[in-house]
């Protein structure tokens, strides 16, 4: 009888066993994320406004700065109508001017926008906007600057993309 | 069979009594071995989880990059978690995702989920954990559990797409670093959400016009059609049409599932409101036979319409090289077709004073001569017309009493009384569901009805959104009409109402959204009703944005200035369209506006009088126009005598404008006074400073203005400032 209960007791062990070790082995559960959809905010192609650019969280941030305080001299039309690009010499480039702005350097362009032009030896007009913006905000709309690029802008060691937007 | 079974089961039992039970000591060494195996299988498990997968995958991926070495030393294993006791946060996503407050790999390239960095965002991983901008379960060590809604956890992940809503949760104020989430709200507050749901954090909505009296403005013609479409859908992408129109946002009215014959009891009963007599206003019989006689009578009542800068507020369709565009603000209603909608008599009431009509429109009272009034109603009501409008209504006739009756029913049923007030019928409150937590409903709080979409809560938002009945046969909420980017903002804003933070420490850090109150006083209040200043200018938070913000305008402006411009007002910004309308303000008018803004709108820390003009030298004068066109070149953004910029304003008259206290504390730091305004903050040295205001103050022009007694009174106080 003894030997009976022993025996009982062992079965629903190994059941146990293997019921537990079932669950050890699992296969990695698929998850219901949206990695192609992590766009902040987006931005028309300038150059083809069918097209939208995606836009992380710190580009957005360039993208709001830009439209309060770049937009009026680098874009050619404006939240409040014309630009007022037309009326400096020397034309300021436009901000997606891949062929002007890829060349130089994150610290470049730091540089200029937060000591203005003439730091860099270049147009007076450009005003300083170290003592308005952060550092953080300044480098924000470069990364907006480079997202709207065309041609596209590459980093330093970083493989050309896929599909050039030309 | 069942014998040998009996048998085999006796030799097996025999067996094991021989081998395994055969002694005490067998027994307790077989049963030691069981019990190792049982105590075996919690290690085993936990070795097979899936986050030491992937931290396996981890410090293989880690050895494969050059600068691995270094991240490495940061990489302890096990279960990672983030507390944060203040705000009710246990995370252990990072044990999956390891490197997400991993500087070194923020933004680089290459990096597979789960271990990419977080990129820089407002708020860090290490202060705020992640649940409580991504939502999901922070407890969780199993992807599946952690990431997606499950039978004891609800809240899946909050797809990135949507992550502003949780800036909203708790940032109640304006938020410019959320532009999706700041859009949505714009849209639930324009479209009157607010008219029927309960909604948190939101503007006041401005409901639609008063309809006790409405029966003198427009015909009953007009009311069916409008009902039955107030906008036609343009393309797929949900862009409408407002009398043929694109339209911008200036169009709310929703388009209701109404057939003929509630169109035609709705609009018998809104035909027949007329509470209030209308108080008509009888043009100068002279006046009328001399213009009424004039060829081009309605060709100038144009040209002082455009004159008159109705513009500024209406949008009008004006066709130009074969494209037909709205062009114009959009604060008040289009103006396109306007003579095809009202009754003559009521316009020039209207025009006349708009008070007597609706007390609580935004409309300003125009001190317009009865010539102006003759010319512009003449042509609003011959050439703001289209003969085809109402040629798709049938014929109505006189409202019968039964159609009115059924009329009336149906205004309080299908909640018309949300959102225009009737005299006679009470304010229509709660008229649909509270929405103030519907963006923490758990999925089985919703119901789908017979719709096939799919069972989530954003699926649920959109597809009441774009079609209300799908979902539910009885629904009474109107169809809207949506583009995809600003249903994707309603949404953000729908799911960002959460209520109230679940737990004490979130709660303590919500960001309250500020009070904005402005109450005009003494005489000035009679005006700024008057000229409803408000519609589009801001003061202390309150008003229209439309116009510049006069919070500060009696720092900043001359009050002599103040007065020429309203009696005569002139744009000093050279790019803008939209301008100040020509109000025909009597002189002492201007002056109270004048005075009360010049001693009561002022910022604090700048005194008009504590600079005093007359110290100031020509060699400053000269030194400051060299600094203005050499050293800083001000003329890439400002224009003086024509040439320069359109970025800031023209300062061809900032002699006569700005007093020389408000230009030396803005040269000194302009964001101080004006937050977020364009111009940069200089390096100007106190010197150059001075020398710049004293040549500013040298550039005026001469106003042709209408001096009388109270100008000359106004001019005296202002030329100790002046001069």
């Amino acid at each position: 009888m003894k030997s009976k209960l022993l025996l009982i007791a062992m079965l629903i062990g190994s059941v146990l066993c293997v019921l537990a070790l079932s669950g050890c082995k699992k296969s990695v559960a698929a998850v219901t994320t949206d990695s192609g959809a992590r766009v902040y905010d987006t931005e028309p192609d300038w150059n083809d406004g069918t097209k939208l650019i995606p836009l992380g969280y710190q580009e957005a941030q360039g993208k709001r700065i830009f439209y309060q305080y770049c937009v009026w001299c680098h874009a050619d039309a404006t939240p409040a109508g014309p630009s007022n690009r037309s009326n400096l010499t020397p034309v300021p480039p436009l901000m997606n001017d891949g062929e002007k702005l890829n060349g130089e350097s994150d610290e470049n362009l730091q540089k200029i926008i937060t000591q203005g032009g003439s730091a860099v030896g270049k147009s007076l007009m450009m005003s300083p906007y170290g003592k308005t913006l952060s550092p953080g905000e300044i480098s924000a709309v470069i990364t907006f600057m480079r997202a709207i690029a065309q041609p596209a802008y590459r980093k330093a060691g970083q493989p050309s993309p896929p599909s050039t937007n030309k | 069979m069942a014998l040998e079974g009996a048998v085999s089961e006796q030799g097996m039992i025999g067996w094991l009594r021989r081998n395994i039970f055969a002694s005490p000591a067998h027994r307790f060494g077989w049963a030691s071995v069981v019990l190792l195996i049982t105590l075996a299988i919690a290690p085993t498990k936990d070795f097979f989880n899936e986050w030491r997968h992937y931290q396996r995958q981890y410090a293989n991926f880690l050895s494969s990059r050059p600068d691995g070495a270094a991240v490495k030393r940061h990489f302890n294993g096990g279960i990672q978690q983030i507390w944060l006791p203040d705000l009710n946060v246990v995370d252990r996503c990072p044990t999956c995702h390891l490197a997400v407050a991993e500087k070194t790999l923020q933004g680089a390239v290459g990096v597979p989920e789960p271990f990419q960095a977080h990129p820089l965002a407002g708020h860090n991983v290490k202060e705020w954990g992640c649940v409580v901008c991504h939502r999901g379960q922070g407890p969780a060590t199993e992807v599946a559990e952690a990431h997606n809604a499950t039978r004891a956890w609800e809240q899946p992940l909050l797809p990135v797409k949507y992550i502003q809503a949780s800036c909203g949760s708790c940032h109640h104020g304006e938020l410019p670093e959320a532009p999706q989430l700041a859009r949505g709200r714009e849209l639930l507050t324009r479209l009157n959400c607010q008219g029927c749901h309960k909604l948190s954090h939101l503007e006041a909505p401005s409901l639609g016009p008063e309809l006790s009296s409405v029966g003198y403005k427009v015909s009953r013609e007009w009311i069916y059609k409008w009902l039955k479409e107030p906008r036609t859908v343009l393309d797929k992408d949900g862009n409408t049409t407002v009398n043929g129109y694109e339209s911008g946002d200036e169009s709310r009215m929703p388009q209701y599932r109404l057939n003929d014959v509630e169109l035609r009891a709705l609009s018998a009963y809104l035909s027949v409101q007329k509470a209030k007599p209308l108080e008509t206003y009888k043009i100068n019989p002279g006046v009328v036979a001399t213009w009424s006689k004039k060829p081009d009578l309605v060709s100038l009542g144009e040209e002082r319409f455009r004159q008159l800068m109705c513009t500024t507020c209406h949008p009008v369709a004006v066709t130009r090289a074969g494209e037909t565009k709205l062009i114009g603000g959009n604060i008040a209603p289009e103006l396109t077709k306007v003579g095809s909608k009202v009754n003559e008599d009521w316009l020039v009431s209207w025009l006349h004073n708009p008070q007597g009509y609706l007390a609580h429109g935004e409309m300003p009272r125009y001190g317009w001569t009865d010539e102006e009034l003759y010319k512009v109603s003449r042509y609003v009501t011959s050439k703001l017309t289209d003969s085809d409008l109402l040629s798709t209504v049938p014929q109505l006739g006189p409202p019968s009493d039964d159609e009115i009756k059924n009329g009336k029913r149906l205004f309080l049923e299908k909640g018309c009384a949300t959102c225009h007030s009737m005299q006679g019928i009470l304010p229509q409150k709660d008229f649909g569901p509270d929405l103030r937590t519907m963006g923490a409903k758990n999925l089985s709080e919703l119901d789908f009805g017979k719709s096939k979409a799919p069972h989530n809560l954003i699926s649920y938002l959109q597809t009441k959104l774009k079609d209300p009945v799908s979902v539910n046969p009885a629904a009474r909420m109107p169809q809207y009409t949506w583009n995809q980017a600003d249903l994707e903002a309603v949404t953000t804003a729908l799911l960002s109402q959460t209520g109230e933070p679940a737990t004490s420490g979130l709660e303590q850090l919500v960001a309250l959204k500020k009070p904005a109150s402005f109450q005009a006083v003494g005489a000035f209040a009679t005006v700024y009703e008057r000229y409803k200043c408000y519609a589009c200018h801001r003061f202390n938070g309150y008003g229209g944005t439309l116009a510049p913000d006069l919070s500060y305008e009696g720092s900043l402006a001359q009050r002599k200035w103040i007065f020429d411009f309203l009696k005569n007002p002139q744009t000093v910004r050279p790019a803008l369209i939209l301008r100040m309308p020509q109000f025909n303000m009597t002189d002492k008018e201007a002056s109270i506006v004048a005075e009360y803004l010049s001693l009561a709108v002022q910022k604090p820390g700048v005194d008009p009088d504590s600079i005093d003009p007359r110290l100031f030298t020509p060699a400053m004068v000269a030194a400051g126009k060299a600094l203005y066109q050499t050293k800083y070149q001000c003329q890439s953004c400002h224009t003086i005598g024509g040439m320069g910029g359109y970025v800031g304003p023209n300062l061809n008259n900032a002699g006569n404008w700005l007093t020389p206290a408000w230009i030396e504390a803005w040269l000194r730091n302009p964001q101080a006074l004006q937050p977020g305004i364009i111009e940069p903050r200089r390096d100007f040295t106190d010197d150059e400073i001075r020398d710049l205001t004293a040549y500013l103050m040298t550039l005026r022009v001469g106003i042709k203005s209408q001096t009388t007694k109270s100008a000359a009174n106004a001019r005296s106080v202002s030329l100790g400032a002046g001069r």
